[in-house]
C-alpha cells in the first residue's frame, strides 16, 4: 500500500530546510487551501454531471448529451452560465444577512470537506476528535439556510427555512448516534485510527448486526441532512417554489447548489470512512494472496470507489421515492430512527463488552 | 314526471311548465327560491349541473340545470329572468347548492346580475376595473372601453355581499382574511397549480386555515367568441378548453349540434368516436397520475407516465393529424376515416398500458411514503361532493354514481360492458386509485370495440351552412375530470345566440377550500393533484 | 405487546414497499432509453405522420398550375382570419366574360389553429396540410406566407 505521507513529508522537509518555519507553513497552508478549493469545485462539477446522468438512466432518458462527448462538459457550461448571471438585488431584504447566508453554507461544507481522509497519508486535518469535528461543522450549514430564509423576507423562503431547522436538528441526532455506535466499537474518534482499525475487517462486518443497523440509519439520516429528496422539504419545489433559496440568483444560488452536492459527497465519504474502511482495501483474514492483490489497488481509488457506490445508493433513493410530509418526516426520526438507534447503541455496547465482534 | 308538474304548480301557481329536452319551468324571480327549495329538499334535485346567464334582449335571465344524485339522467331546467337591466338583481341559490357560488359570480361578471344574499359577490374572471358586462348583447367591445393596461394593481382583501333589508338592498363589506393570518400566495405562477391558478392560502404554521381561489388569469372569453362564429367554427375552441380531454369535449359539442339539427351520425363514426374518447380518457388519466406523482416529487414516476402517454399521442397523430388537439370530430361524424394502422396500433398499445399500470402500482401505489401522504388526506364526503356539484372520478371516489357513460349512454357506450368505478373513502388515495382503475376499464371498452368497427361512412353528409332550429339544447358528456356540458340557445341563425360550457374543473377548485382546510401545505398539493383540475377549462 | 408487534411489523412493511420501488427503478435503469435525439434522428427514427397538420400548402404541378378558383370559401370558413384570398378579374382570351382568378393567397401560419376547416370545405381540393413541423422563425412577419407561386395560374379542368 503506497503511503502518500512519504511525499508530503518530503515536501515539508524540503520547505523547512530552505525557509524559516513561518514561511514554510504559510506556503503549505496556501497550497493545501488551493488544492482543497480546486478539488471542491471539480468534485461538485463531476457530481452534478454524475447525478444528471444517473437520474436520466433511472427515468429511461439519456441525460445531458450535447456539450462534449456524452455531455461531459455540461456541468462546466452550467457553471459558466451561473458565473456570468446577474445577481439580482432584492428590495425589502436584510442585505447583510442575505449576502452572508450562502457563505455560511459553503464554509460549513468546506470545513467538513477538509477533514476527509482521501488516501493513505492524504489527510489534511487529523485530530483526536475527528468525527466529532465533522459532525459539528457540517451542522453549521443549517445556520446559513435559516439566515437565507429569514433574510429573504419571502414567505416561501421562511417556511422552507423553518422546515430545514426542524429537519436538520432532528436528523443530526440520528446521524450522531449512529456514528457513536461505531465509535464504541473502534474506541477512537480519530479518523486515521478508525481506518487503521479496519485493516483486517471493515467495521460494518466487525460489528455485524448493530453496525449494519447503524449504517442504514446513518445513510437515512445523512441523506436527510443533505436536504435531498425524499427529504427535500426545505426546497420542496412543488410546494414552496424553491424554498429557502427562492430569492437567490446567479453565483449566490450557485453556492447553495455547490454546497448541496458537496454535502452529499461528505456524507458518503464519512459513511465510507467509518463503516467501509475509508481508503482501506477489502481484506479477508487468512487469504494473504487475495489481500496482497487488493493492496495493489491504490488507496485513493478504494476511497472514491466506496464513495461513488454510496452516492449511487443515495441517487437511487432520490429518484425513486416521493417527498415526505413534514410531520411524517419528524415521525420517522422521533418515532422510528431515534428509538431504534438508542437500543442499537446499547446493543453495540453489550457486543463490545462481551467481545462478540470479529 | 307528471307528478312533479302538479307539485310545482301547487307550490308556484304561475309557473310555466314546458316539455322540452328536459322539463323546463319558468318562474318569476320572487318565486325562484320557493321552487328551488322544493326541488332541492323535497324532490332530491341535489346536483346543480349548470347555471347559465342569458341576455334575452329585454331581460337578463338565468338558466339552472338540476339533476338528481340518485339518477344523474333525470334533469330539470329552471328559468328565471329580471327585466331590470340597470340594476338587475336575482335571489341567490348558493345556500342550497354550493356549486352556485362560483357560477353566480360568473353571471355577475358577464351580465352584471347581482345575487342577493350571495356571500361573496366579487368578480370571478374579470378584474374589478373591467367596464361593462361582456356577454350582454349591447356590450361595447371597443378597444377604448377596456384599454390594455400593464400596471400592477393590488388585489382586494375584502369582499362584498348584498343583503336584502326591508325594501332596500344593503351592501356589506367583509374581510377575506383575519388580521393576523399568514397569507401565502400559491400561484398564479407556481409549479403545482397545474396552470395559472391563484390560491391565497391563510396558514397557521404549516396548517391551512383558509383558501381563497382566484382564477381568470387565462380567461379568453370563449363563450363570447362562439357567439360570433358558426357551429363548425366554434368546434375548435372546445379542444382548447380542457386540452387533455380535447376529443371528448369536441364530441360533446358535436353531439349537441347533431341532435339539434337532426343529423344522423353513422354507426362507424359513433364507434370511432367512442374508441377515441376512451384513448383520450386514458391519456388524461395518465397525465393526472403523472402530475400527481410529480407534485409529490416523484419525478421518475412522472416520466414513466409520459413515456406511455406518448404512444397514445402517436395514435392520435396518425389518425387525427394532431397530438394534443386533434380536431378530429366534426359535425356529422369524424373528419377522416381511421388510418389503416390504427387498429394494429391500438391493439399493440393495450398490453403496453397494462404492463405500465402494473409498474405504476408497484412503484407508487404501494409506496409507504405515498400511501401515508394520500390516505385520509383531503376527505371529500358525499354531501360535500354533491353540494359543490363535483362529478367525474373525484365524485366517484366519494361514492356517487355519476358516470354519464352508464347513466345516460351516448355514442357506443350502450353497446359495451364496463364497470363504473366507485370508492367510498373520498380521500386522495381513492381519487388516485379511481383514475388508475378507470384506465383499466377504458382499455376494456377499447378491447370490445376495436375489432367491431362497423363498415360504412365515417361522416354524415351535412348542409354547407348548419342552422339550428330555435330553442335550447343541452348535452352532457363524461369528460376525464367530470361531467362536461354544453348549453346552446339558438335563435335559428347559423351562429349560437348563447353558448355555455359547463366546466367540471370549476366545481373541483370551488371545493378545494372546504376539503383542504386543516391540512398541511403539502396536503394542498396532494389534494390538488388528486382532484386533477385544469385551468383553461375553468377560465374558458 | 400488540402495539410493539405492530410497530415492528410496520417497519418491515414499509421497507418492503420501498424495496418494490427500488426494484422498478433498478429494472428501468437498464432498459432501452426513450430519448429521441432531435435533430440527429431526422433521417432515422423521427416519424411525422402523413396526416399531421403542420402547415397549409397549395400544391402546384409541373406547369406551375394550381387548382384554386379563388372562390373564398376557405376564407369564410376560417375561424380566425388566417386566410386571405385576393382575386382579380381577367379578360378571357377568347373574348368571353371576364373571369375571376387568384391573385394572391395569403396565409398567416402564426394565427392558424390547424382546425382543417379550410381543407374540408375546399370544393376544388386546392389546398391541404403538409406534415412539416419545423416552422420556427425569429419574427412573426416571416410566418405570413403567400401560398400561390409567382406566375402560377389555375389548372384548366378539361385538361385531364
Amino acid at each position: 500500500m503506497f503511503d502518500f505521507s512519504i511525499w508530503t513529508n518530503w515536501i515539508d522537509q524540503f520547505l523547512r530546510t530552505n525557509l524559516p518555519e513561518f514561511w514554510a507553513l504559510a506556503i503549505e497552508f496556501v497550497v493545501v487551501g488551493v488544492i482543497i478549493l480546486a478539488l471542491y469545485c471539480i468534485i461538485a462539477l463531476a457530481l452534478i454531471y454524475f447525478e444528471r446522468k444517473i437520474c436520466a438512466f433511472f427515468q429511461c432518458r439519456l441525460g445531458p448529451n450535447r456539450v462534449g462527448p456524452y455531455g461531459i462538459f455540461q456541468s462546466v457550461a452550467d457553471m459558466l452560465k451561473m458565473l456570468i448571471k446577474e445577481i439580482i438585488p432584492i428590495n425589502h431584504t436584510d442585505k447583510f444577512l442575505f449576502y452572508l447566508a450562502p457563505f455560511f453554507v459553503l464554509i460549513a461544507s468546506i470545513l467538513a470537506f477538509g477533514a476527509i481522509p482521501w488516501g493513505n497519508g492524504l489527510q489534511i486535518l487529523d485530530f483526536n476528535i475527528g468525527i466529532f469535528y465533522i459532525l459539528s461543522v457540517s451542522s453549521l450549514g443549517v445556520i446559513g439556510i435559516l439566515l437565507a430564509g429569514w433574510a429573504s423576507n419571502n414567505k416561501y423562503s421562511m417556511i422552507g427555512a423553518m422546515r430545514s431547522g426542524a429537519q436538520l436538528i432532528s436528523y443530526e441526532l440520528s446521524a450522531g448516534l449512529a456514528l457513536m455506535t461505531i465509535v464504541v466499537l473502534s474506541g477512537s474518534m480519530q479518523l486515521s485510527t478508525m481506518i487503521e482499525g479496519q485493516k483486517d475487517c471493515w467495521y460494518l462486518f466487525q460489528g455485524h448486526i448493530p453496525a449494519v443497523i447503524a449504517f442504514i440509519i446513518y445513510l437515512i439520516a445523512g441523506h436527510a441532512e443533505t436536504n435531498r429528496g425524499p427529504f427535500d422539504l426545505p426546497e420542496a419545489e412543488s410546494e414552496l417554489a424553491a424554498g429557502y433559496h427562492t430569492e437567490y440568483s446567479g453565483l449566490q444560488f450557485g453556492f447553495f447548489y455547490l454546497a448541496e452536492y458537496l454535502n452529499m459527497f461528505i456524507i458518503a465519504s464519512i459513511a465510507a470512512t467509518v463503516f467501509l474502511g475509508g481508503w482501506m482495501p477489502f481484506h479477508v483474514t487468512g487469504l494473504d494472496g487475495f489481500n496482497a492483490v487488493m493492496d495493489y489497488i491504490p488507496s485513493v481509488i478504494w476511497f472514491f470507489g466506496k464513495v461513488v457506490f454510496l452516492m449511487m445508493l443515495s441517487l437511487w433513493v432520490r429518484w425513486t421515492f416521493p417527498r415526505l410530509r413534514i410531520d411524517h418526516l419528524l415521525d420517522l426520526e422521533w418515532k422510528y430512527l431515534l428509538p431504534i438507534n438508542m437500543v442499537n447503541l446499547l446493543v453495540m455496547v453489550i457486543v463490545v463488552i462481551y467481545g462478540w465482534y470479529f | 314526471m307528471e307528478n312533479i308538474k302538479e307539485l310545482i304548480l301547487a307550490k308556484v301557481s304561475d309557473a310555466v311548465i314546458e316539455d322540452k329536452q328536459y322539463l323546463t319551468v319558468t318562474v318569476k324571480p320572487e318565486d325562484l327560491r320557493t321552487l328551488a327549495k322544493m326541488l332541492r329538499y323535497d324532490e332530491g334535485f341535489d346536483y346543480l349541473i349548470q347555471l347559465t346567464g342569458v341576455d334575452y334582449g329585454d331581460s337578463l335571465g338565468v338558466v339552472y340545470l338540476l339533476a338528481k344524485s340518485e339518477d344523474m339522467a333525470v334533469c330539470i331546467v329552471i328559468k328565471t329572468a329580471t327585466a331590470d337591466k340597470e340594476n338587475p338583481t336575482l335571489p341567490t341559490v348558493s345556500d342550497m347548492w354550493k356549486a352556485a357560488n362560483w357560477n353566480e359570480r360568473e353571471v355577475y361578471d358577464y351580465f352584471g346580475v347581482i345575487f342577493i344574499n350571495h356571500p361573496d359577490m366579487r368578480h370571478l374572471f374579470l378584474t374589478e376595473r373591467w367596464k361593462g358586462y361582456p356577454l350582454r348583447k349591447d356590450y361595447d367591445a371597443g378597444r377604448d372601453v377596456n384599454p390594455l393596461d400593464l400596471k400592477s394593481y393590488d388585489m382586494s382583501d375584502t369582499t362584498v355581499s348584498y343583503v336584502s333589508e326591508g325594501d332596500g338592498i344593503k351592501k356589506i363589506e367583509k374581510n377575506l382574511f383575519e388580521e393576523e393570518d399568514y397569507v401565502v400566495n400559491i400561484g398564479p405562477q407556481h409549479p403545482a397549480t397545474h396552470g395559472v391558478l391563484h390560491f391565497r392560502t391563510a396558514l397557521d404554521g404549516e396548517i391551512i386555515k383558509k383558501i381563497d381561489a382566484n382564477c381568470g388569469y387565462i380567461h379568453r372569453g370563449v363563450e363570447k367568441l362562439c357567439e360570433g362564429l358558426t357551429y363548425p367554427q366554434s368546434l375548435h375552441f372546445t379542444d382548447r378548453l380542457d386540452y387533455l380531454c380535447a376529443h371528448i369535449y369536441r364530441h360533446g359539442l358535436c353531439m349537441c349540434v347533431e341532435k339539434a339539427a337532426g343529423i344522423e351520425v353513422p354507426e362507424r363514426a359513433e364507434v370511432i368516436r367512442t374508441i377515441m374518447d376512451e384513448l383520450q380518457r386514458i391519456d388524461s388519466h395518465l397525465i393526472a397520475w403523472s402530475c400527481m406523482c410529480q407534485d409529490m416529487s416523484a419525478l421518475t414516476a412522472f416520466i414513466y407516465g409520459m413515456r406511455d402517454r406518448e404512444k397514445i399521442l402517436d395514435i392520435f397523430e396518425e389518425t387525427g393529424g394532431g397530438r394534443l388537439i386533434q380536431n378530429y370530430n366534426v359535425i356529422g361524424g369524424v373528419m377522416a376515416d381511421i388510418h389503416p394502422n390504427f387498429v394494429q396500433r391500438v391493439k399493440d398499445f393495450i398490453p403496453v398500458m397494462r404492463k405500465g399500470l402494473k409498474e405504476y402500482h408497484q412503484l407508487y401505489t404501494g409506496n409507504v411514503i405515498a400511501r401515508e401522504r394520500m390516505i385520509g388526506v383531503g376527505v371529500m364526503s358525499k354531501e360535500t361532493a354533491i353540494a359543490y356539484g363535483v362529478t367525474g372520478p373525484s365524485a366517484r371516489a366519494s361514492g356517487i354514481h355519476c358516470d354519464l357513460r352508464k347513466m345516460a349512454p351516448y355514442a357506443a357506450y350502450d353497446k359495451v360492458e364496463f364497470k363504473e368505478i366507485i370508492r367510498m373513502e373520498g380521500d386522495s388515495m381513492a381519487r388516485y386509485m379511481n383514475r388508475l382503475d378507470e384506465i383499466e376499464e377504458s382499455l376494456h371498452i377499447i378491447e370490445q370495440l376495436i375489432d367491431n368497427i362497423p363498415e360504412g361512412d365515417f361522416c354524415a353528409k351535412t348542409k354547407a351552412i348548419i342552422k339550428l332550429p330555435e330553442g335550447e339544447y343541452f348535452q352532457r358528456v363524461e369528460g376525464g375530470r367530470g361531467e362536461w356540458g354544453v348549453y346552446i340557445l339558438s335563435k335559428g341563425d347559423k351562429t349560437p345566440y348563447r353558448m355555455k360550457f359547463r366546466s367540471p374543473c370549476m366545481t373541483l377548485v370551488n371545493a378545494m377550500d372546504t376539503i383542504s382546510r386543516g391540512g398541511k401545505i403539502a396536503d394542498l398539493i396532494t389534494i390538488g393533484g388528486s382532484m386533477d383540475y385544469i385551468i383553461p377549462d375553468i377560465d374558458r | 405487546m400488540k402495539s410493539v408487534y405492530n410497530y415492528i411489523i410496520s417497519i418491515f412493511k414499509a421497507v418492503y414497499s420501498l424495496a418494490q420501488g427500488f426494484e422498478i427503478t433498478f429494472k428501468e435503469f437498464f432498459t432501452k432509453k426513450i430519448t429521441e435525439q432531435y435533430p440527429e434522428n431526422r433521417k432515422t427514427t423521427l416519424v411525422t405522420f402523413d396526416r399531421f397538420r403542420g402547415e397549409l400548402v397549395m400544391p402546384h404541378d409541373e406547369n406551375n398550375e394550381h387548382a384554386c378558383t379563388a372562390c373564398g370559401i376557405c376564407m369564410m370558413n376560417c375561424p380566425n382570419g388566417t386566410i386571405k384570398v385576393v382575386s382579380k378579374m381577367v379578360e378571357a382570351e377568347d373574348g368571353g366574360k371576364p373571369k375571376k382568378v387568384l391573385d394572391k393567397y395569403y396565409y398567416d401560419l402564426g394565427k392558424c389553429t390547424f382546425c382543417n376547416l379550410c381543407v374540408l370545405n375546399c370544393p376544388s381540393k386546392a389546398i391541404h396540410f403538409q406534415n412539416t413541423f419545423e416552422n420556427s422563425v425569429f419574427t412573426r412577419s416571416k410566418l405570413q406566407e403567400t401560398l400561390n407561386k409567382e406566375g402560377s395560374k389555375m389548372r384548366e379542368k378539361n385538361k385531364e
